[in-house]
């Protein structure tokens, strides 16, 4: 079971909710699913995130992928130190792994998420 | 995923599947991609020794009394002058002068040759080859449980002679042998898609596991198709639907020696070669600092557009990005590539990125 102090995206991103920030982060799954990775691509701090909207990418060997924002916010975090340290990302994607945080208005921001169990769902759906 | 019903398996499709390998459709085929690592498959092969599943090309066989003029005629190979005992890289072209696909043909007797072609095209070729050659017979075998392995790399001629049990055991680049062995008579060619030095194998029903598993015993690492497709374009070596295709000519693709004698032989596709102006465009190789330039990209020259990826990779042994393109002739940079939108700089460099090892 992957944490269950978070939320996710059946496009395999993660968003945790503390007061007014939200950190955001991909999953294992997703990560087991491109490979070796060879790049990041991560936003700068003051930038808007859309949800739905792409806020930056990640590339392994195989493919190229989109990370999408699951909020609206504005960054005010960005964990920069990991595009030339894809290995902490690769092997501890729910901790060291986070890609950005971001300020939210609202308390629901999440409300449209779903839980670790239906997470669960989705990975075994696509594995 | 569950793509079975409707793919193609090779005979080893089992023996993937318990040594974890990620299988993918690949040409109507389900294929391994991986057994866990891209970059760690390619370096063992180019470190020691990797045993590809090819058995998704297509195996075919062509015999007749008039076999050799017929194939000469039908490809752009100067096929009758092709020694028995021989592999040659050779290529089907249409009228135009354009690739429909590259193959290898093996002599294998006077008046027989067998063919291996691309699985994408195997049922186009077989239909262009058979409005081309009228008399002899053709014999797609590409389903009857043989299969095709791949051994490649340094540790390969060990792994051949210690498989033969013949330590003396050593043909020649684009040779073909029939050694016996514990399986019993083999079909081997020295010929590989990697830039080293390898064999493959043509099984038998019978020997297609059995071969498997003793060259794995001997201590070659399974590569899937991620490496393979890594290692060839390492090599330079071309993938038809990326640095060949109906469009691009011999000449273009700088392979002039898979028309060998163009000039004055007369072959499907000839005529045209003869009255091309020389190619207007060439193939380069890039490196990046990170990112992978992928097929289709947009390479431009001082902000214009000026040719597209044709092939773009991570290499294991380069430790940075590859990638191929097609550019003017008198185009010679600096390059750009537009990687989704966003426009960096790449470095040209010299093809092949890593050199060949296959006459070593």
């Amino acid at each position: 079971m992957r944490p269950n102090d978070r939320s996710y995206l059946d496009s395999h991103e993660w968003a945790k909710i503390d007061g007014d920030v939200v950190t955001l982060g991909i999953t294992d799954f997703a990560l087991e699913q491109l490979g070796e990775l060879v790049y990041l691509d991560l936003p700068d701090v003051g930038d808007e995130v859309e949800q739905g909207i792409g806020f930056g990418e990640v590339e392994s060997v195989k493919a190229v992928s989109d990370l999408n924002s699951p909020i609206d916010g504005v960054i005010i975090e960005a964990n920069q130190a990991l595009a030339d340290d894809l290995e902490s990302l690769q092997s501890d994607p729910f901790e060291a792994g986070w890609l950005i945080k971001v300020r939210v208005s609202g308390d629901d921001a999440l409300a449209h998420m779903i839980d670790a169990a239906a997470y669960e769902e989705v990975v075994a759906s696509e594995s | 995923m569950n793509h079975s019903e409707t793919l193609l398996q090779t005979p080893l499709a089992s023996a993937h599947k318990a040594l974890g390998a990620k299988l993918v459709p690949f040409a109507g085929w389900e294929m391994p991609l991986d057994y866990g690592s891209i970059l760690g498959e390619s370096r063992a092969t180019r470190e020691s020794a990797g045993l590809f599943d090819v058995g998704h090309m297509a195996r075919i066989w062509f015999r007749g009394p008039n076999v050799a003029a017929e194939l000469d005629h039908a490809l752009g190979g100067c096929i009758t002058d092709q020694p028995i005992g021989k592999a040659r890289y050779t290529m089907i072209l249409a009228e135009d002068g354009g690739i429909l696909d590259d193959l290898i043909t093996y002599r294998t007797g006077q008046d027989e040759f067998f063919m291996v072609v691309n699985a994408a095209n195997r049922h186009r070729d077989l239909e262009i080859l058979r409005s081309r050659i009228t008399e002899s017979t053709i014999d797609d075998i590409t389903e009857d449980g043989g299969c095709i392995l791949a051994l490649q790399g340094p540790d390969s001629v060990r792994i051949l002679q210690e498989l033969c049990d013949d330590a003396d055991l050593s043909p020649g680049f684009l040779d073909l042998a029939w050694p016996g062995s514990p399986f019993g008579q083999l079909f081997v060619a020295r010929t590989g898609y990697t830039g080293e030095l390898g064999y493959e194998i043509f099984t038998t029903a019978e020997q297609s596991n059995a071969v498997w598993q003793r060259i794995l015993e001997l201590g070659a690492s399974p590569v899937g198709l991620g490496a393979r497709d890594v290692l060839r374009l390492e090599a330079a070596m071309p993938l038809y639907g990326h640095e060949i295709h109906e469009d691009i000519t011999p000449f273009d693709a700088g392979l002039r020696f898979a028309v060998r004698g163009w000039k004055t032989r007369e072959f499907i596709g000839s005529s045209a070669l003869q009255a091309a102006a020389p190619s207007s465009k060439k193939l380069i190789g890039f490196t990046t600092d990170k990112r992978v330039p992928r097929d289709g990209y947009p390479v431009l020259a001082n902000g214009i557009e000026v040719g597209q990826i044709c092939s773009g990779a991570f290499s294991a042994t380069l430790q940075k990005p590859i990638a191929t393109a097609y550019v003017p002739l008198d185009c010679d940079g600096p390059f750009t590539v537009s990687f989704r939108g966003k426009e960096m700089p790449v470095d040209v460099a010299v093809l092949p990125f890593v050199p060949h090892r296959s006459r070593d």
